[in-house]
């Protein structure tokens, strides 16, 4: 008797299961997987919420305010751009879940800007987009080894590498504060490695080095923190960790007293995040920093006040930061590239652009990038710059004088890169 | 100075811990049932002291508002969750897991509905009082007229606290309803009455360890916010360090346990964050299986 | 007493319906097939040490985080074929549950629970501090292509579900034997009745430490599986949640029955799915629809304790069974 029952309960189970599985089962394939005759759909996965999302939640915004400008405007060839964006909190295995979901449930084109380290790995090896064909465009995230074609075929940087800005700061440091105790703050990860790597590669020296284990930053933590850059009386502090951690940093240095010269890493250094969780902005004035687009505040500059324009309309009174900035630039690229496509828009067409074009793509940076048949490297460097008095970062002496190197032993050579002018009305040519 | 700054970010953040120790000890003094909603509890007090704070502007009344809040809530869960449970799952072998599976779904229900009514993005809590270090022969203390406070007020609580559980009836009733719920209603104690009570005393307590984790880090605070995830696990470990049977271990777990994570984290590493409170907790165990100042098992028949 | 059967054939049917079932649905299924079958695996291992050995583990990511960093291990800097990753994950994990075991024996109720959650925060970031754990980016652990022989248009998830399905069903034969054998007695006499146990005769902390070895050895098969369907063994992978994840699952299947199972680990999986359609029906705000899914999964931990505290499965029977008993009294 309990025999019969337990069968009849696996059948039922099996039976549940075919009918829910079968139940959705898939139309035919589409001519290019997420492009059709009106549109064009491509997929982000990022912290929207959670420890991590601390400023970078505002990206997919920045991005749609620019791709709603230019749908506006006839799209790409007659297509409009759509862009699908899915919450992974910073974890990679959420990453993995939800770009499968992007890849195989909303079947985008191609997977843009996704942010993390952790994650875009996590997703590289499990997903596979690389063996699939499928573009992972422009990844939010510095780590140098993306930049491995054999490793990450369909992956395409845009972003500086953490060593090519470690060397960046090494050889600041070299020329303005040699002889100096400096410190570091990093993150206990592929992020932080990547940094130590290209410090190491610039020759500098540490007086002390406090990791901090991803997800535990925190005020708290920061008291932590200080007391030991106290008790190695670093000279300059180098802060290159996310955003909440150099917030949690900053504003515990103000309330300890605590203020040597410090170092900005761009990942997390927009002031204007910082400045939102409660850090004053005297904390930041005079601190280092570094980036490879204009300063948020150049209204001269043509980008900028583009930019600014247009999202202040898509999103008004939200402020125009760093990562409105960078994510509204993706995006341009993003429409230069598909538009270099043509119009017979395929994945492999996208990819051959890029390979071919990507280098002479316009953008608001104000150094080079290196796309070519053998490269995927995106942008090669940074400029340097003091928070002014308002915590906002500008170029010291008002020009900007920029840096450029490579992700292995290269030098650091001073960019003699002159930015073309912005294509008319800011739409892909 | 490393060694003093060391010590008072440890007996700072131990003394927070204490006060989630105590919560916890509340309730299983109560109810002998261990509440693992109670960090949810305490985030839900410290968004109603937020609101209090929106629109009277003042700390000094949030926090009456949400140890009120606090309590009122965690009598209602005692009154119906509670209840439901002993009546429908006080038998089998379910029994003893229920109580643990049910206060873990509702710290699941409260963060995703939080997460609804306010959303998950930051919010901000100022400091009633400064939280700028104490400057001492020019050199700053990581101790704070706030974090002072902060352990004045764990001090009155556990003095409170202990002497209404030591020498007041009502608190010999609290005893009695846990550890012999039949007897004490023989003896005319309303043991149903006295229960909610004591979740309604770790409610309160709860509220205070929310909003003083909150205020003294820079003031932010979420859902998701490291914080309150600190909140459940280190108080929890604190209070089963300390001997869940005692108040007084409580406080002593909470000291402990954020004195040696401190030490831990600098002078061996910070990246330790997350083992160091499960490896403390080993070694106690492994020294005092009942904690320190916990009753020897087995003594129950 | 009449032996009871293994129920072979049953688990082979089920092996052939899954078969046949690969290969009708998309890939999308297909991958989260996989993830119902490790689910399975996790959970019933749960239900091994929680429900027949009375021990509450609410650290069981840990566990399965063991299995996956051995299994990666000794793949990549050992060398070892697949198969072999697997065995080693279930004997290092049981290892490790064996000494998690001893440990426990100490502790009962509350203050084993405390450990076991502190194990599940504590121990996958271990990673970051030993250069061979890989750090917060993990491990790579590529589990290779599926065989040529199976043709072309075999894709990468596919395999994924034969390999877990099969695995989930062998395991799944083994725990269920095991739970109806002399152990899974003895378990449950030390869970009922710890000092009458052991006045019969039981060693009931012996036992307890065999309940937590075994449901720790098949905790880390189901740890590498869900590497394998990830590609990568990082921290992240273990969160808390997952140990509560779990253990929800564990309520739903019912913690003492096995049958539930599959049960469970179905409805685990489907959640997200449910929400987000839930969400989009009632034309939903942002923060409604990333948080649903967490609040239907705690109120169903919740709803699932208070009305059908031993698993729907189990509920059934206990009707059938009380319906049998009052229909044989009549008939005296």
């Amino acid at each position: 008797m309990k025999a019969l029952n337990r069968r009849k309960l696996i059948t039922a189970s099996a039976v549940l299961a075919i009918v829910g599985l079968a139940a959705t089962a898939i139309p035919a394939q589409a001519k290019e997987v997420g492009v059709s005759s009106t549109e064009i759909k491509l997929g982000m996965t990022l912290p929207m919420t959670g420890t991590a999302s601390l400023g970078y939640n505002k990206i997919p915004g920045a991005a749609k305010a620019y791709f709603d400008y230019l749908n506006a405007n006839g799209g790409i060839n007659g297509r409009k751009v759509t862009l699908v964006v899915k919450d992974d909190r910073y974890v990679p295995t959420e990453a993995v879940a939800k770009t499968n979901e992007l890849i195989l449930k909303d079947k985008v084109m191609a997977l843009l800007a996704p942010l993390g380290t952790a994650n875009v790995k996590a997703v590289a090896s499990s997903v596979n987009p690389g063996r699939r064909g499928i573009p992972v465009l422009f990844v939010n995230t510095g780590f140098s080894g993306f930049a491995d074609k054999k490793k990450y075929p369909t992956t395409y940087t845009v972003l500086p590498s953490y060593v090519m800005e470690a060397k960046i700061m090494g050889q600041y440091i070299k020329e303005n504060f040699a002889g100096k105790k400096i410190g570091l703050l990093y993150q206990d990860d592929d992020f932080g490695t990547d940094a130590l790597a290209g410090f190491k590669t610039a020759g500098v020296n540490f007086a002390v080095r406090v990791p901090y284990a991803s997800g535990s930053q925190s005020a708290t933590a920061a008291a932590g923190w200080i007391t030991k850059f106290k008790a190695a009386e670093a000279d300059v502090v180098i802060l290159f960790g996310v955003s909440s951690a150099t917030s949690a940093m900053l504003g515990t240095a103000a309330q300890l007293k605590y203020a040597p010269q410090w170092m900005l890493g761009s990942v997390g250094g927009d002031a204007t995040t910082i400045r939102a969780t409660g850090v004053p902005a005297a904390v930041l004035t005079n601190a280092i920093g570094f980036s490879p687009v204009p300063a948020t505040t150049d209204m001269k500059d043509e980008y900028v006040k583009f930019f600014s324009d247009i999202y202040a309309k898509a999103v008004p009174g939200s402020p125009f930061d760093l990562n409105v900035l960078l994510g509204m630039n993706t995006a341009f690229m993003t429409a230069q590239a598909l538009k270099a496509a043509g119009p017979n828009l395929t994945r492999k067409s996208l990819i051959n652009a890029i390979n071919t074009k990507g280098a002479t793509f316009a953008n608001s940076a104000l150094v080079p990038a290196a796309y070519s048949r053998t490269s995927q490297v995106g942008l090669t460097g940074y400029w340097v710059g003091r928070y002014s008095s308002t915590g906002d970062l500008a170029p010291v002496g008002g020009s900007y004088v920029a840096y450029t190197t490579d992700s292995g032993s290269g030098a650091v050579v001073k960019s003699t890169y002159k930015r073309p002018a912005m294509p008319a009305k800011g739409l892909p040519n | 100075m490393q060694l003093l700054n060391t010590l008072l970010i440890g007996i700072t953040a131990g003394s927070i811990y204490a006060l989630m120790a105590i919560a916890f000890v509340l309730v299983w003094r109560s109810t002998r049932v261990v509440n693992f909603a109670q960090a949810g509890m305490a985030l839900l007090s410290t968004y109603f002291g937020y609101e209090a704070v929106s629109r009277i502007g003042s700390f000094w009344v949030a926090l009456p508002v949400a140890m009120i809040g606090g309590a009122i809530f965690a009598a209602l869960v005692e009154l119906i969750l509670m209840r439901m449970l002993v009546k429908h799952a006080s038998s089998g072998p379910i029994a003893g897991v229920a109580p643990i599976i049910a206060t873990l779904g509702l710290l699941g229900v409260i963060r995703a509905v939080i997460s609804m009514i306010w959303g998950g993005q930051d919010l901000r809590i100022v400091a009633p009082i400064s939280n700028n270090g104490f400057t001492i022969n020019g050199s700053t203390l990581v101790f704070s007229p706030l974090k002072l406070l902060i352990l004045v007020v764990v001090v009155i609580l556990l003095i409170l606290l202990s002497v209404l559980f030591q020498k007041t009836n009502l608190g010999l009733a609290l005893r009695a309803s846990a550890h012999a719920p039949e007897i004490a209603r023989l003896s005319g104690v309303r043991v149903d009455a006295v229960r909610t009570l004591g979740w309604a005393l770790a409610g309160a307590a709860g509220a205070v360890a929310g909003l003083f984790q909150t205020v003294n880090g820079n003031g932010n605070f979420s859902p998701d916010s490291i914080e309150f995830s600190l909140l459940l696990v280190s108080g929890f470990i604190a209070a089963v360090i300390g001997g869940l049977d005692s108040l007084l271990g409580a406080v002593l777990g909470g000291l402990f346990l954020g004195i040696s994570i401190s030490f831990v984290l600098i002078y061996v590493s910070s990246g330790l964050f997350f083992i160091a409170p499960f490896v403390i907790l080993l070694v106690v165990l492994f020294v005092r299986p009942q904690g320190i100042i916990g009753v020897k098992a087995g003594r129950r028949a | 007493m009449k032996k009871e059967s293994t129920h072979l054939p049953l688990f082979i049917l089920g092996g052939v319906i899954l078969y046949f079932l690969s290969g009708m649905v998309d890939e999308l299924r297909v991958y989260q097939g996989a993830s119902i079958a490790v689910y399975v695996i996790a959970i019933s291992s749960l239900i091994l040490l929680t429900g027949y050995s009375g021990q509450v583990s609410l650290g069981h990511g840990a566990l399965l985080a063991i299995g996956a960093y051995s299994a990666a291990i000794s793949k990549n800097e050992l060398g070892f074929p697949v198969l072999a990753s697997f065995i080693v994950a279930v004997i290092i994990t049981a290892a490790g549950g064996a000494l998690l075991g001893a440990a426990a024996a100490r502790l009962s109720g509350p203050y084993l629970a405390g450990t076991t959650l502190a194990l599940a925060v504590g121990l996958p970031s271990l990673a970051n501090q030993f250069e061979i754990l890989g750090g917060e980016q993990g491990l790579l652990f590529d589990v290779g292509f599926p065989p040529l022989s199976l043709g072309e248009d075999f894709t990468q998830y596919k395999w994924f579900f034969w390999i877990a399905g099969l695995a989930a069903l062998i395991s799944m034969w083994l725990v269920n034997n095991i739970l109806k054998s002399r152990y899974g007695r003895t378990w449950r006499a030390g869970r009922a009745n710890d000092v009458a146990a052991q006045l019969a005769g039981i060693n009931t902390g012996r036992s307890k430490v065999l309940a937590f070895t075994i449901s720790a050895g098949i905790a880390g098969l189901s740890g590498a599986l869900l590497s394998m369907t990830i590609g990568t063994v990082s921290p992240s992978a273990f969160p808390l949640a997952l140990s509560f994840s779990l253990l929800t699952g564990a309520v739903l299947a019912g913690i003492t029955t096995l049958g539930g199972v599959i049960l469970g680990a179905f409805v685990l999986v489907a959640i997200p799915e449910v929400a987000d359609v839930i969400a989009h029906r009632l034309g939903a705000s942002e923060g409604v629809t990333t948080n649903l899914p967490g609040l239907i999964v705690s109120g169903l931990l919740i709803l699932t304790v208070l009305f059908v505290p031993n698993g729907p499965v189990e509920q059934h029977r206990a009707r059938k069974a009380k319906h049998e008993a009052l229909l044989g009294s009549k008939h005296k």
